[in-house]
């Protein structure tokens, strides 16, 4: 935000000097600007913090089974904890202050899975962790709803994310049907995050996806995880490049889509790389995912800077991989290199010409 | 949102979330209080895996049902286990600890159940490379006690033979109730 608020300005500037526009007016953008991109307030940085802290706090008190504080009492305290958390936020949320709002409706939703662990630790029940953060994932989530709630929203997908870790993760012989279970949860909160705002709830839920494939992946070594997420990356980034407009509708994740849906299409591509580590198949999958990160460059790296980070990055931990695996020979991986060099060069070569031709194009133009 | 809703809407979710806690608990209250009680012996573990943070894990006379005892059992997957719900009939032994009798997946032994005897519902693990025994769990294997004290309780348990009381409920529910150390009764689980 700040950045951006600078930069504006600095054009402001320029344009004002430059006669574009008199000083007057000058003056009136640079107020809007600094009106509405106040950047961050760190106040609200330090609260949302504390809250962590608090939360953090609660979680440990309750795991450590204190015996000074009886533990009807420590349910009580925590039920009234999720009171005045709750309606404290509201009264906050109505008075303005948005992000404490926000932060203390976490407490408030904390103490709702302290809550659930410390019943757990009175009846000494056993093995159902995973149904636990369930239950406190399905809380979190209906708070959100009801309240309409951005950070709850995105600590419910949170919760989603460790209950499929756990899943997963415990060797489970249904990794397909816990995915699939994990994916409508997703949706369903995906589709809520639209009513509640928060942006920070899609794109967790969005790079879960990678995680679900990749899960699916080390469970059941074949094709099938990886091809499904490079066909959704490339189609996220198709839809985004095609139909921007419509793209932000469905998805509400303003410049980024296309970002998702080459990480999506980087991670399925590492996933066949692997697959295909001692063979031919690893040479086409290098070709391919280089390909892929040169096209998404060229159709969409002026549209955001993250999207050219990632590519760089993905394309420097390509050249890295290969000249680790060795495509058959030292020779050989040479020889792949040099005609990768050519293509780039001659690709470079072209599109420095068309540049060229549309800007004189545009220069004629005015 | 209308904002004059949001404060009742508030109290509403924080109430929703405590009845359903609330709920638990007199669940498991309930249990104690009116449940059927068992003795099982508490047998030594792995003390590898026996203390994980604040709780002992324990495991039970009954926690390896013989596959004999089914009534029926899962087809299996080649190299998969299958978590399945399944029914433990078990009657009191000789020695006043419960030891299994019949056993069935998916729902109670047909035979009926006479006044001597109680069905405990636990999951089960079973798997092609275990062929004469299957793990069976509960919900009562493990065991919470205040920070620092596990690794007390966990020395004791492999030096003698400890007894756990557990109250069933009428739908196989266990809970446990007290741990005792032979005569002496080590701790008992208030009902609330």
């Amino acid at each position: 935000m700040a950045s951006y608020a600078t930069r504006v300005k600095g054009d402001i500037e320029r344009w004002a000097k430059a006669g574009l526009i008199d000083a007057a007016t000058a003056e009136k953008l640079s107020f809007d600007v600094s009106q509405r991109h106040r950047g961050v307030s760190f106040g609200v940085v330090l609260a949302t913090m504390a809250a962590a802290l608090f939360a953090a706090a609660i979680l440990l008190i309750v795991a450590a089974n204190w015996e000074m504080i009886p533990r009807l009492v420590r349910v009580g305290l925590l039920f009234a904890l999720m009171v005045f958390g709750y309606v404290g936020g509201a009264w906050l949320k109505l008075k303005g202050r948005d992000t404490l709002a926000e932060s203390v409706w976490v407490l408030a939703a904390t103490a709702f899975g302290a809550s659930i662990a410390l019943i757990g630790q009175m009846y000494h029940l056993s093995g159902d962790e995973r149904q636990a953060v369930l239950v406190w994932g399905a809380g979190t989530a209906l708070a959100a709803g009801a309240l309409c709630s951005r950070y709850l929203t995105a600590g419910a997908a949170l919760l989603a994310i460790v209950w499929l870790v756990m899943e997963l993760g415990e060797g489970g012989d249904e990794v397909v049907r816990s995915s699939l279970g994990y994916l409508a949860g997703a949706a369903v909160l995906y589709l809520l995050s639209f009513w509640t705002r928060s942006r920070h709830a899609r794109h967790l839920l969005l790079l879960s996806l990678s995680l679900v494939a990749a899960l699916n992946f080390l469970d059941q070594e074949n094709l099938i995880a990886p091809l499904i997420l490079g066909a959704f990356g490339i189609a996220l980034f198709g839809f985004d490049l095609l139909r921007p407009e419509a793209a932000q509708k469905f998805t509400g994740l303003g410049s980024t889509a296309a970002v998702h849906g080459l990480f999506a299409f980087l991670v399925a591509g590492g996933m066949v790389q692997l697959l295909h580590v001692d063979t031919d198949g690893f040479v086409l999958a290098s070709i391919v995912i280089f390909a892929g990160i040169i096209a998404a460059l060229l159709l969409s790296g002026h549209e955001s800077r993250l999207l050219r980070w990632l590519a760089y990055a993905a394309f420097i931990v390509l050249l890295g991989m290969l000249y680790v695996v060795m495509l058959g020979s030292m020779l050989g991986t040479a020889g792949f290199f040099i005609l990768g060099g050519i293509v780039l060069s001659a690709l470079a070569w072209l599109i420095g010409r068309l540049e060229r031709r549309f800007g004189t194009a545009e220069g004629a133009k005015r | 949102m209308n904002r004059r809703w949001l404060i009742p809407v508030a109290i509403l979710v924080a109430l929703v979330q405590i009845a359903f806690l609330s709920w638990t608990i007199l669940g498991r209250a309930q249990i104690l209080r009116e449940g059927r009680e068992i003795v099982l012996s508490v047998e030594p573990v792995d003390p590898r895996d026996l203390l994980r943070g604040d709780y002992v894990i324990l495991s039970y006379n009954i926690s390896r049902v013989p596959v004999s005892l089914f009534a029926n059992t899962p087809a299996l997957p080649e190299n998969d286990s299958v978590e399945r719900t399944v029914f433990i009939r078990l009657k009191e032994g000789g020695d006043g600890i419960w030891q299994p009798l019949a056993a069935s997946v998916d729902a109670p032994a047909a035979a009926a159940l006479s006044d001597a005897e109680v069905d405990i519902r636990g999951t089960a693990y079973f798997a092609r490379w275990e062929s004469d025994a299957v793990r069976v769990t509960y919900g009562i294997e493990r065991f919470y006690v205040p920070e620092g004290e596990g690794r007390q309780i966990e020395r004791d348990l492999r030096t003698r033979s400890f007894r756990m009381k557990v109250a069933i409920s009428s739908n196989g529910t266990a809970q446990i109730k007290s741990l005792h150390d032979g005569e002496t009764m080590l701790y008992e689980e208030p009902v609330y």
